[in-house]
């Protein structure tokens, strides 16, 4: 149940109430009206900013958030909520806007109050984005209208009152570093458990070896025993999905520590080695094979380069048509 | 339309000047309409809410801001959280705003600090809330960088008062 709507109980004309993210109104009439065949109970409301009207049924004003306008101990309570040091605000944005949004809606006056400080409390680490900025002026406002509604005075007076105690006379606000709103073990951006649930739903390939690998291969390739048998080790061991862990500080006294793994495709096996003696290949070239000459007899001339472009034409025999 | 009304006497060259940096800022005419005098009763520090209610022998249209400028003190405010200083006043959403010299001398030397003041209750008038720019006029007045400021709005605020203005020329 929204804070401040267990009052609601009777609701009577000329009442003032707290519309989530209206602001303050004024019950105007609850009459009954027939709609669609059902004859419901409508709580009319009235917009003190503007005038608009709102109709509301009565079965649902509570769980809309409508609440009674908050008194001058609800105002105290805000104020000593502005002036503590409360927490900070949340560096992740879907979180922040989650909590604001049910703090705008459900939260009450103290719940305005919490948007306010929090944005603010930010935007001393670093500009508030264009929606937030929104949000805070909106959320600004209704904390205005409400506490000028609970004190009797003007919204300027209202607005003063809130500011003296978030922006104190003759202080600069403090310039905060993102190491004030990191909270506990938890890093900045949460982005180190399953947040956005790759780990945990794409299957991708790890970057263990494969482990059908021949014996031969791996011993040709990395040529240490030790890492063989972590692998096998690792293969009776239920496979698990995700990230690897860490590489493991050598594990017996003594033996050398194991090379870094390689990332990437595996080296192709090397040929077996040639036996003593043979010459080395000759490093194989790429591309075309070139062509095979033709046997010239020896002493003969070599043929003249081929010309390219058309052939010359037939010269026509002389006298031969005639 | 910004009316400027006097209630004490001031140069013409500096009054242009703010008019100018007015119409800038919000994109409405603005002229020195004259001067008024201040009601008879009110001693200084002078009472703001008090002088908005009861200084008479100001002409203006229904949508015409009216800036009262004046050179004496006013009197700072008692509210539930503590004392606000009052550099200015001006009630949120009406039409007639007050600002003050002091403590400077003269609008010429001091020109700056005091033409922020003016757009920041003229702000006031067309709805703006206090801002989170230290760079914006908006900013809380009893701020200690305020008055070495310049006279201009932040985007979003300059955004604000245009949509505000907007709506009440249609």
């Amino acid at each position: 149940m929204p804070e401040g709507s267990a009052s609601l109980n009777q609701l009577a004309v000329g009442d003032r109430v707290v519309y989530p993210n209206q602001g303050v109104c004024r019950v105007t009439a609850i009459d009954t009206k027939v709609v669609a065949g059902q004859s419901l109970v409508f709580v009319t409301m009235r917009r003190e900013e503007d005038g608009a009207v709102v109709m509301v049924p009565e079965a649902k004003v509570v769980a809309i958030g409508v609440r009674k306008v908050a008194n001058a101990e609800d105002v105290k309570s805000v104020f000593a909520f502005l002036r503590s040091d409360g927490d900070k605000a949340d560096l992740d944005w879907k979180q922040r806007a989650r909590t604001n949004l049910e703090r705008m809606t459900q939260g009450g006056i103290l719940g305005l109050a919490e948007v306010v400080k929090d944005l603010q409390i930010l935007s001393e680490l670093r500009p508030l984005p264009t929606k937030e900025r929104e949000l805070y002026d909106n959320a600004r406002h209704l904390l205005v209208s409400e506490v000028a509604a609970a004190l009797g005075t003007a919204e300027v007076n209202a607005e003063d009152a809130i500011d003296i105690v978030l922006f104190p006379p003759g202080r600069e606000r403090p310039k905060r570093t993102a190491a004030e709103f990191a909270r506990g073990e938890e890093d900045d951006l949460g982005l180190d458990g399953d947040l956005i649930g790759l780990d945990g739903d794409l299957d991708l390939p790890s970057d263990e070896e494969p482990p059908a690998e021949p014996a031969e291969e791996e011993n040709s390739e990395e040529g240490s025993e030790d890492e063989s048998e972590e692998k096998s080790s690792d293969e009776d061991a239920p496979k698990k999905r995700g990230r690897p862990p860490k590489a493991k500080p050598a594990e017996a006294e003594g033996a050398e520590p194991a090379a870094p793994k390689k990332r990437g495709r595996p080296p192709k096996p090397k040929p077996e080695a040639p036996p003593a003696g043979a010459e080395p290949a000759a490093p194989k070239k790429r591309g075309r094979p070139p062509k095979a000459k033709p046997p010239e007899a020896e002493g003969a001339e070599p043929a003249a380069p081929k010309k390219r472009g058309r052939p010359p034409k037939a010269k026509p025999a002389e006298g031969g048509e005639d | 339309m910004i009316r400027i009304v006097t209630l004490d006497p001031f140069d013409d060259k500096p009054l242009a000047k703010l008019k100018s940096t007015l119409y800038t800022a919000f994109g409405v005419g603005s002229e020195h309409s004259g001067s008024a005098e201040i009601p008879p009763g009110l001693g200084e520090p002078l009472d703001a809410e008090k002088l908005l209610d009861q200084v008479k022998g100001i002409r203006a249209y229904q949508d015409d801001k009216v800036l009262l400028l004046t050179s004496r003190k006013l009197k700072e405010r008692e509210l539930p959280s503590g004392v606000a200083p009052t550099p200015g006043f001006a009630r949120q959403g009406k039409d007639r705003a007050v600002i003050t010299l002091q403590p400077h001398k003269d609008l010429e030397t001091s020109f700056k600090p005091v033409a922020r003041h003016a757009l920041h209750q003229l702000g006031h008038l067309w709805e703006l809330h206090h801002c989170l720019d230290p760079r914006c006029s908006m900013y809380p007045p009893w701020t200690p960088s305020f008055n070495s400021g310049e006279p201009i709005f932040c985007t979003f605020c300059r955004e604000k008062s245009e949509q505000k203005i907007r709506l009440a020329k249609s």
